[in-house]
């Protein structure tokens, strides 16, 4: 199969890759309208799986879920999930033949011998629907044409959207249809359905592509969202104990400190977040973060390039291939640092220590979020859906990191997405080098604002809030946050 | 004996607003007081003000006894409970219990227990009478993520008992508890009083220990002392005001049965939970829901509120529909006045009264799409009935318990929903709220609406009350029409 973006000419490419949206309210007051009564079959009960399928079935719509004969006969996680609600569970034989709509939500890996076990058996005019574009864009499956492709990405981990539909809200969506696939033109009507079933019309729900979906959410996870928060979290702690900062401290400053961190970025956006430093340690974070950006431009550039070419998507294939003989190693070499092995000591840290102690990741965050944004817009991306990629997305991943640190992030996220964060961290820190010498504790590990009157120079500061308020990050993300007006607050502390 | 404890001249405010002004008090060593009167008046803010959780002005001296043996310390236990995931989480979300598939990792009451007997150094030994007592034991094996609220409040009790302190202070102890729980709670009371422990109650329940010896209650900021429990000022009966126009009116019904359940099972894993239950609830009926903590009431109210997974490929009619055939949860919830301790308990802390009022038309935990104008009046309206107008733009966590209550029951009833479903509605309400609210709920209940309601206390229910339906163990023990002699 060849990847299908590099088949396109250029203007086809621009085209699908320009393509973000966000779409009004009214477009989603049909609700369900255009699945009801129709036969929906999840292929897959993880995470993912199931949690849309239970929002699904209680948004009135008829789901049940097919499994593989062995998940079923072996009494697998994925059978008793699916059994213990009440779902209706058979083999693809049986299930397949009479879907209106097949989900399939496993993992990327399984894609391609999912889809040709189950395409087959779809019978002539149904959908197939994915939440995340790999298969087809970079593996270029082909689908039967008489069947109609579409996507629905929540941006958020299942339980996530689980959660939030109960709460009557939903999580901020990507939708898409894949314009080789759209025979009977009622692509965009089902995706919306769709979406409206897991309740992301409640949450801001962003018109995607394939294409744009596939090249911005694998830029941002292996950049800012977990490749730079691991590189971010190893140094940071690394330092601290060179400096003789005690290590049952620095494992929990830096294990709970970038989800307090970055809740602040969630409301508030880059300048909100930064808003949370004193004047002298806005400005310090500001400096440190100019620097970072400077240094890592050429590798966030190069991750991009990577992935437009498909140079990514074949580097991991063939990994794939090799029974993940690399992913495993690196997978094993982060569980072994010295940040991962150091319990978090039982000590007090306030809300706002978290920021004057852990300056040097505030400083990380704003470069990693803003150079992510910036690539992504620069390579032809609409900011609306660099925004989800980048800013969006970090404090999801943040919260995974404080509940059992790196170890427990990478597990969370697709394989396809630990295996662009380990490639990130390891050209990451070598980079690093020299700009970590100068870093001492009082931007990790001690209270930046000790010993400082606090008083910094006007015009420095109104020019330092001007940047930072005036990039496009910050005011695509005004507009669309104001979609989550719901937006849960976590109790972090 | 134990601890003395002696107050001058403490205030304490929030903001502009004075809670407490120029209170003094002195407690002897042989005194064990109930702290009650009105909600909003104080006594939470002197209780935590003695446990040194808050400071004022003034001193708040507390002087323990040397040779007393139980621990020389104060212990507040506040009226509300908290616990985390496996990961230090606290966001949950009130329908988790039935979606546990997710949140398998919350600890056993167990693992609970032993972890903080380890850290306490306590010895788990010690209180496993205690624990079969307060009717505690078949729960050691579930998960804090499936405890009902009432079996909540008692592991949040056990805790605070087994460590013994010198001064013990309990703020609202009774709340949610079932009636055999009470006694057993008064009992041990007792017996930690004989072994040294000093009493604080804050309850405006009379059915108190044998060792309370002293009332007093919070009037203008200051304490005042009195003889006897009768003395104590309740909340002045409030002003009858008349109802609403828009919840005079009979809500729309084109169905006869509000709910009927055949041979409903339901199981996690090994555990059965509710046993072949059977229940037709009919238009106008107005019924009682009864059983001790943890006997699947909540569970049962959770398959009509359409909020558990398991409901689907059951026998349930809801509305006169079959549910599953292809009705949405929201369809359901449209239809349904609902309030319970879990829903309160895990609301959205960044709700204002008047978003959560709001948040009534939409069924959702908090509020978020623009209301309409009438919908605004309807809020309005109620917001005056209950008295909360002066309350409305305050984040709804930061009242007394008893008017977050209020707040969340004119949630309820906001869109005039044809079932009405209270799940212990009174909980931390005094007796005087408590009685207001039933006369409320009498007067809905007038106007053609079909109630199902649940509560502990004999004395509070609603006079309206005709039919009563009692679990025990997950399973009907009675089934009854009349029922004179529960009220």
């Amino acid at each position: 199969m060849a990847n299908y973006f590099n088949t396109l000419p250029l203007r086809e490419q621009l085209d699908q890759l320009g393509v973000a949206e966000f779409m009004d309210s009214s477009e989603f007051n049909e609700g369900v309208e255009a699945l009801k009564g129709k036969k929906i079959v999840i292929v897959g009960c993880g995470a993912q799986g199931l949690n849309q399928g239970l929002n699904l079935r209680d948004s009135g719509l008829d789901v049940s879920y097919a499994l593989r004969k062995e998940a079923i006969e072996q009494k697998r996680d994925s059978w008793k999930n699916a059994t213990d609600n009440n779902f209706k569970v058979g083999t693809y034989e049986e299930l397949i033949p009479s879907a209106d709509l097949v989900i399939n939500l496993t993992p990327d890996k399984q894609h391609t011998s999912v889809i040709n076990a189950v395409m087959p058996l779809m019978k002539q005019g149904a959908s197939l629907s994915y939440s995340h574009g790999f298969n087809i864009v970079e593996e270029g499956m082909q689908i039967r044409p008489d069947i109609t492709v579409i996507m629905v990405a929540p941006k958020c981990p299942g339980s996530e959207v689980r959660a939030e539909y109960l709460r009557g809200f939903g999580v901020p969506t990507l939708i898409a249809v894949h314009p080789e696939n759209d025979p009977q033109g009622k692509g965009w009507a089902e995706a919306k359905a769709y979406c409206a079933g897991t309740g992301g019309d409640r949450a801001g729900v962003l018109k995607s592509s394939f294409v744009a979906e596939v090249k911005s959410d694998l830029m941002g996870e292996q950049t800012i969202l977990c490749g730079l928060l691991q590189t971010g979290s190893i140094l940071s702690f690394d330092k601290m104990v060179e400096k003789g900062i005690d290590a049952g401290y620095a494992s929990k400053l830096v294990q709970y400190g970038v989800e307090v961190i970055t809740e602040a970025l969630k409301h508030g956006g880059v300048s909100g977040m930064m808003d949370r430093l004193s004047n002298p340690a806005k400005i310090k974070a500001f400096e440190l973060s100019e620097e970072l950006k400077d240094i890592m431009r050429p590798l966030f550039q190069k991750h991009q390039d990577d992935i437009m070419s498909g140079e990514f998507s074949k580097t991991m294939m063939a990994d794939w291939a090799n029974g993940d003989a690399n992913l495993l190693k690196w997978r094993a070499e982060t569980g072994e640092t010295a940040f991962e092995k150091t319990p978090a000591a039982d000590v007090k840290i306030s809300e706002q220590e978290y920021f004057d102690n852990y300056l040097l990741m505030v400083a990380f965050v704003r470069a990693g979020v803003e150079l992510a944004f910036e690539t992504m817009v620069e390579a032809g991306i609409k900011p609306e859906s660099a925004y989800y990629e980048s800013l969006h997305e970090t404090p999801l991943i943040a919260n995974t990191i404080a509940r059992k640190k790196l170890f427990e992030m990478n597990r969370v996220i697709s394989d396809t997405a630990e295996y662009g964060c380990y490639l990130f961290d390891q050209a990451c820190k070598p980079l690093l080098k020299d700009f970590m010498k100068k870093i001492d504790t009082d931007v990790v590990g001690k209270n930046f604002n000790d010993g400082k009157d606090g008083s910094v120079d006007n015009i420095k500061l109104v020019q330092v809030n001007e940047i930072l308020r005036n990039h496009e990050v910050e005011i695509v993300g005004k507009k669309l946050r104001k979609a989550m007006t719901a937006m849960k607050a976590i109790q972090t502390v | 004996m134990a601890a003395k404890v002696q107050i001058n001249n403490l205030a304490i405010s929030y903001g502009s607003n004075s809670i407490l002004s120029d209170l003094s008090w002195t407690i002897e060593p042989n005194e064990n007081y109930v702290l009650a009167g009105k909600s909003g008046s104080g006594k939470t803010t002197l209780a935590k003000a003695i446990a040194g959780l808050i400071t004022g002005n003034g001193e708040v001296n507390v002087e323990f006894n040397a040779e007393s043996k139980p621990l020389p310390e104060v212990i507040y236990v506040s009226n509300w409970y908290q616990f985390t995931n496996l990961e230090g989480d606290r966001n949950f979300y009130y329908q988790q219990r039935y979606n546990r598939h997710q949140g398998n990792d919350t600890l056993t009451v167990k693992a609970e227990l032993l972890h903080f007997a380890n850290k306490e150094k306590l010895d788990l030994k010690d209180i496993q009478q205690k624990i079969v007592a307060m009717g505690f034991g078949h729960t050691m094996d579930s998960q804090l993520i499936e405890l009902s609220s009432g079996e909540h409040k008692k592991l949040q009790l056990l805790k605070s008992l087994w460590l013994k302190p010198q001064l013990l202070i309990i703020d609202e102890p009774y709340t949610g508890l079932d009636k055999q729980s009470r006694i057993e709670l008064n009992i041990w009371l007792d017996e930690l009083v004989n072994e040294g422990v000093q009493l604080i109650i804050i309850s405006n329940d009379s059915q108190l220990p044998t060792a309370i010896n002293r009332f007093a209650h919070v009037v203008d900021g200051k304490l005042e002392k009195v003889d006897s429990f009768d003395e104590i000022h309740q909340d002045e009966n409030r002003k009858q005001k008349e109802l609403p126009s828009f919840l005079q009116k009979l809500p729309e019904t084109n169905f006869n049965s509000i709910a009927d359940l055949k041979d409903i099972i339901i199981r996690y894993g090994d555990k059965v939970v509710l046993n072949k239950v059977s229940w037709k609830v009919d238009v106008g009926e107005k019924w009682l829901l009864q059983g001790p903590n943890g006997s699947g009431k909540s569970t049962l109210l959770s398959l009509i509120n359409g909020d558990h997974p398991q409901s689907y490929g059951l026998d349930i009619e809801l509305f006169g529909k079959k549910r599953g055939s292809g009705e949405s949860i929201w369809d359901i919830k449209q239809k349904i006045g609902m309030i319970s301790p879990e829903m309160h308990w895990y609301f959205d802390q960044n709700a204002t009264v008047w978003h959560t009022l709001a948040s009534g038309f939409y069924d959702s935990i908090g509020w978020f799409i623009d209301v309409k104008f009438q919908e605004k009046k309807q809020i309005e309206e109620l917001m005056d009935f209950f008295d909360l107008t002066e309350h409305k733009d305050q984040l709804l966590h930061t009242l007394p318990l008893g008017k977050q209550r209020l707040a969340m029951l004119a949630r309820s009833i906001i869109k005039n929903p044809p079932l009405l479903v209270l799940d212990e509605p009174c909980q931390g309400l005094d007796a005087q709220q408590a009685r207001y609210f039933n006369d409320v709920v009498d007067e809905l209940c007038q106007h053609g609406k079909t109630l199902i309601y649940v509560g502990h206390y004999e004395s509070q229910l609603p006079s309206c009350i005709e039919k009563r339906i009692v679990l025990e163990k997950g399973e009907v023990v009675a089934l009854e029409n009349k029922v004179e002699n529960v009220l």
